[in-house]
Formats: structure tokens, C-alpha cells, sequence
């Protein structure tokens, strides 16, 4: 009697003790897991943020770990400016900077990325849909071929190209250095990647309301003009910002075969000048260039690891 | 369906021909430079303003080995391929285990995972160009933001309590250095670069594991758990073998492109210090660009690249194309 009594009691003592370590445990996880979260986005942020607010800093702060201080915009004047800048107006620090005349190479990456888009995505649209739509000879061998040719490294791409375009003239003026030669070689890396995406986006598609299309007496380029392009169209449009992201980022062809003709990307590199790098500069030309692509990759941001991986991971 | 047959190759044409134009006319022209001895002449420079065909010279019309030979005895092209060996094996071991790590702590489904599910994309919209410098100026050992967080979180507590220790009769230890230039180390520089790399790209490893892991039927580790197994054990017992797949295509897709590492290596150490950065790419450049402009040696190294990056792009194609892989 006495001795289930006695075991009756350890056994209440030691539930009672598991419900309480149950609980320290519990509550252990869960500030672990919250203390995880937050150094994970320490993690992605911080370079991000650290960058934002450099650009914004004035040059007497941004050497510095400070946090606080007076923003301003003079690095983003000094970074866009072809004249001298007055920064810190109407203060004791007031002096002028020479600025960084970062326009043409703002332009010349609009230029390049867009035109890469407009001319690569066309083409890509039209070799999707006939590598989805038609099983023919060949037809999985080329697709291989196409997929392989993401796997090259830029810089054996560069090489022939680089004297190829010594020696070819566009309007007078050499393929090396122009913003034409740049478009060309982007296709090499924008073109494949743009193929297999939106073919990937075809094949989800139904066939069978083209075959309406045809029931309802379309031709052949009516069917695809007014009945499967305006289906394909979503795809198209994430297709086209995961290719201007990739040129915009572009950077080995730039830096190569560019010489004169600086993308934002290579005018990182002009931040730097007798004292080592201007970080407060460096940093708002690093604004300039993320701040577009952040936006672009929020608006697709449901298809992006599809989209990056053509497919191979979902 | 289409009635007529051209239809196919009207709409193939002009997007294989621009391929093949760009991707394989350069393989083909390099690999013709590679046998060869081949050097352009004149500064770059010059060459341009010049124009025209004549500045760029076969010093050697003959088929030669001589730039593959000359590769495996390149004391330099050595390092490079130490270098870009090191490089990937810590980028990728590094952005699998800490992108398996986010994934898994954000498996949970509530407002601050789905919130940290959308910035995880940022990182990899950041371009490497501007990765490489934006690091470089967070590990600048003067005013860089990293050190202020080591200080804080790492030297500082050790520290005080190493002095704690030093308080007592016995105690004689050594406070704790922080004065490590990161990317003037030729050791913590590649680490860094291969640190500054799994920042990119970690969290998108971080979304592919999400997306494997949520197509995983909940059931397993419900039944799992009714089974006794703790969390360590359904981790390695059930999600490790369910991933092993993703795992395998995350890896070889990570190689592939730590291999062709070159942007951040630019602006974010120059290849430096000494060479303890240089990238297989990053030599490439140097010997085609900038130290001699030899062509036809930088073609053959760069082939010695296209060769390894081909045996493993074959692995991924074929496991890709593999019919019974499920890829619903």
C-alpha cells in the first residue's frame, strides 16, 4: 500500500518536473529560433543597409562605424555631377568636390540592358514556343546544346570577341568598346537563360486553345499573334526582368570588352581615386545600381528561384 | 497542329543562329587559339584607335602544344587552380549548410518567416561587382563595420572574460586580438571572399530548400515523431535522405559557379594579397589583358576551366533530363 503510494508520488514529482523542463525547454527554442531569425536578417541586411546609409552620410562620417548623423544628398550630386559640387552648404565644412560624371555610364547601362531585352526576348519567345510545341529531329539535343552553354565561363567568350571586334567597324566606329558590341555578347549568357525559361512557362500552358484557335478558322501566325502570345505574355514579362537584371549586373564583358564605354557597373570602379577608394561615393553609385534591381526582383519575386534554376529545383 | 511545317524553323532560326554565334563561334575560335601562339602586338590601347585586323598577329602559324605545356609549369596558373579549388570548397560548403540552416528555421509558417522569406531574395539582386566592394568596405580595418561587431559580440566577451580570469593570482592569459586586417591576410581574405559569396548566395539556396522542403508530405515527420525520434534524429533519419537530391543539384549548380568566379575578385581584394585571391578567371584576365595580352595562352587556360566545367555541367544535364527524377 504504502509502496504504490510511494510510487504514485515520484511518478507525480517527476511528471510535474517534465512539464516544467517541457516548458523551459519550449521557451528555450522558441528564444533560440527568434535569436536565429534575427541574425538571419542581420545577415542579408546588413550589407544592404550599411551601403544605404554610407550613401547618405557626409564624407567626414562615413570613415566612421556613427550611426547618427545629419543625411544629406551630396554624394549622390557628386556621383552625377560633371562640374565641382559645393558640399556641406552654408556649414563651417563647406568646400567643393569634383564630380564623378556618372550619366553616360547611367545611360549607357539603360541603353545596353534594354536593348539586350528587346532584342534577346523576341527571339527567345519564338524558339520557345516552337521547342515546346513541336517534337522534331534534334529537338532535345538542341535544347541540351542551348542549357550547356550557361555552364561556359564569360571569360572564354570575351577572348575571341575581344579580337573579333577590333577588327569589325559599326558605323565607322569598332565593335570593342561600343555599346552594339556590348549587346552582342550579353545575348551569349541573356539569350539561352531567356529559352529555357519561358519555354518552361509554355510547356504549363494547355495546348488545346491554339486547336480552338484553329477550329475557329485562324492561320498559323494568327493563332500564334492573337491566341498564344497574349497566354504566354506573364512569362514574357518575368522573363524580361530576369534578363535586364542579368545584363544590368553584367560585369567581366564590361569591364573587357567595354574600355570607354562604362556600364554602371565598371563606373564602380571609377570611385576610386588617388586616396584609395571614396566609400561615401562608392556607395551611391552602389545605390544607383542595386535600388532598380531591388525593386524589379520584388515584383517577380514569386518566380525567382523557378526562375534561376530553369526548373531543376521546385 | 500548325499546318505548315516551316513554321518551326521560322521561329527556331533566328534565335539558335544568335546562340550559336555567341556561345559556340567563341568556343570554337578559342580553342583555335589555344594551338596556337598567338599575342596581340601593341598595347590595347593603340589597337583601337587604329583599328583594323593588322595589330593582331599569329607570331607562330604553326599548330603548337606549347600553351598547354606552358600551363602545367605556370607556378602561377597553379595557385590559381589551389586558389579556385579552396574558394569553391568553402563557398559551397558554406552557402549549402547555412542555406539548409535558414530553411529550416523558417519552415514554420507565421508572419516573421513569411516576412524574412522576402528579403532573402535581395542579396542575390545585388550585383557581384557591387558585393565585392560593398564587403571590402565593411572589412576595411579602419572604420569597416565588421570589426565593430566582432568587437562587440566575439573580443568583447571573451575578453572581459579573460580579464576575469587575469584577475585571479594564477591568471596570465592574453587578451584576445581584433586587430585582424581581413583582406590583407592571404588566409581570412579567400575566406572572406568565399564569405562575402555565400552571403549572395545562401539565401536563395535558403528559398530551393524551402520549396523542396514544402513539398514534402507533412505525415512523414508526424509519423516520425509519434515513432519517438526526436529533432535531431528526424532531421538526419528523414529530411537529410528526402533532400539528398536537391541537395546534390544545389551543389553541383554552386560549383559550376564558384568556379567561374571573377567579379568580386576584382573589386574586392584585386586577386591580392600577393596571389592568394587569384581565381582561375582572375589569371586568365591577367594573362590575356593585362600582363601580355597572349591570346593564345589565356584561350588554353581558359579551356583547362571549360574542361572541368564541362564534366561537371554533363553530372547536372544528365540528372536533369533523368525521366524517373520527379520534378512536379
Amino acid at each position: 500500500m504504502t509502496s504504490t503510494r510511494a510510487a504514485k508520488i515520484t511518478t507525480a514529482q517527476q511528471s510535474d518536473s517534465a512539464s516544467v523542463r517541457g516548458l523551459i525547454g519550449k521557451w528555450l527554442s522558441r528564444v533560440f529560433e527568434s535569436g536565429a531569425l534575427f541574425l538571419v536578417v542581420v545577415f542579408v541586411l546588413l550589407p544592404i543597409v550599411w551601403l544605404a546609409l554610407t550613401s547618405l552620410k557626409p564624407m567626414e562620417v562615413a570613415y566612421s562605424t556613427d550611426i547618427f548623423f545629419q543625411p544629406t544628398f551630396d554624394n549622390f550630386r557628386i556621383i552625377f555631377s560633371d562640374a565641382s559640387v559645393v558640399v556641406n552648404e552654408g556649414t563651417n565644412l563647406e568646400r567643393s568636390v569634383i564630380g564623378l560624371n556618372m550619366w553616360p555610364s547611367t545611360l549607357n547601362s539603360i541603353i545596353i540592358s534594354s536593348a539586350t531585352v528587346l532584342i534577346a526576348i523576341p527571339l527567345a519567345t519564338m524558339a520557345a514556343y516552337a521547342f515546346s510545341r513541336f517534337r522534331f529531329f534534334g529537338s532535345r539535343a538542341l535544347l541540351v546544346w542551348i542549357l550547356t552553354t550557361q555552364f561556359l565561363p564569360a571569360i572564354i567568350v570575351a577572348i575571341p570577341f575581344y579580337t573579333l571586334f577590333q577588327g569589325i567597324k559599326l558605323f565607322g566606329e569598332p565593335l570593342l568598346g561600343s555599346r552594339a558590341g556590348l549587346v552582342i555578347v550579353n545575348m551569349a549568357v541573356v539569350l539561352p537563360y531567356a529559352i529555357w525559361m519561358i519555354k518552361g512557362f509554355i510547356d504549363s500552358l494547355p495546348m488545346e486553345v491554339e486547336e480552338a484557335g484553329y477550329v475557329d478558322g485562324c492561320n498559323d501566325w494568327q493563332v500564334l499573334a492573337y491566341v498564344a502570345f497574349p497566354l504566354i505574355r506573364p512569362g514574357i514579362i518575368v522573363a524580361s526582368v530576369f534578363a535586364f537584371i542579368m545584363s544590368w549586373n553584367e560585369f567581366l564583358f564590361a569591364y573587357i570588352l567595354g574600355r570607354d564605354t562604362r556600364t554602371m557597373q565598371v563606373a564602380l570602379t571609377t570611385t576610386s581615386g588617388v586616396n584609395g577608394i571614396m566609400w561615401e561615393q562608392m556607395a551611391a553609385a552602389g545605390m544607383v545600381v542595386m535600388l532598380p534591381i531591388i525593386l524589379m526582383s520584388l515584383t517577380i519575386r514569386k518566380n525567382f528561384v523557378n526562375g534561376l534554376t530553369m526548373g531543376a529545383v521546385k | 497542329m500548325y499546318k505548315s511545317k516551316w513554321i518551326v524553323a521560322a521561329l527556331l532560326a533566328p534565335g539558335l543562329l544568335v546562340v550559336a554565334l555567341t556561345t559556340t563561334y567563341p568556343l570554337l575560335a578559342a580553342l583555335y587559339f589555344s594551338f596556337h601562339n598567338y599575342k596581340l602586338t601593341r598595347p590595347v590601347e593603340w589597337a583601337i584607335q587604329l583599328g583594323g585586323d593588322s595589330l593582331v598577329t599569329f607570331n607562330s602559324s604553326a599548330l603548337t602544344l606549347d600553351n598547354y605545356i606552358e600551363a602545367f609549369t605556370d607556378d602561377r596558373f597553379i595557385n590559381s587552380v589551389v586558389v579556385t579549388a579552396e574558394f569553391t570548397f568553402i563557398s559551397v560548403g558554406l552557402s549549402v549548410v547555412i542555406g539548409l540552416a535558414i530553411a529550416l528555421l523558417l519552415q514554420k509558417d507565421n508572419l516573421w518567416s513569411r516576412m524574412t522569406k522576402t528579403i532573402l531574395i535581395l542579396p542575390f539582386a545585388i550585383s557581384p561587382a557591387l558585393k565585392g566592394y560593398s564587403w571590402r568596405f565593411m572589412l576595411n580595418e579602419n572604420f569597416g563595420i565588421f570589426d565593430l561587431l566582432i568587437d562587440v559580440f566575439v573580443a568583447g566577451p571573451i575578453n572581459a572574460l579573460i580579464s576575469i580570469w587575469n584577475a585571479l593570482p594564477f591568471g596570465d592569459v592574453p587578451l584576445m586580438s581584433t586587430t585582424i586586417v581581413w583582406l590583407g591576410d592571404s588566409f581570412w581574405a579567400l575566406v572572406m571572399l568565399a564569405f562575402s559569396e555565400t552571403w549572395g548566395w545562401a539565401p536563395l539556396i535558403a528559398l530551393m530548400f524551402i520549396g523542396a522542403l514544402g513539398s514534402i508530405d507533412s505525415h512523414i515527420f508526424e509519423s516520425a515523431r509519434i515513432d519517438g525520434a526526436n529533432s535531431w534524429q528526424i532531421f538526419t533519419r528523414v529530411t537529410l535522405p528526402i533532400l539528398r537530391p536537391v541537395i546534390l543539384v544545389i551543389v553541383m549548380l554552386k560549383t559550376i559557379f564558384s568556379l567561374k568566379m571573377f567579379d568580386q575578385v576584382v573589386t574586392m581584394t584585386g586577386g591580392g594579397p600577393v596571389r592568394a585571391t587569384q581565381t582561375i578567371n582572375f589569371y586568365v584576365h591577367q594573362v590575356g589583358f593585362v600582363r601580355g595580352l597572349e591570346i593564345g595562352y589565356a584561350s588554353a587556360l581558359s579551356y583547362i576551366l571549360v574542361f572541368v566545367l564541362t564534366i561537371l555541367a554533363a553530372g547536372y544535364v544528365m540528372y536533369l533530363l533523368k525521366p524517373d527524377y520527379s520534378r512536379s
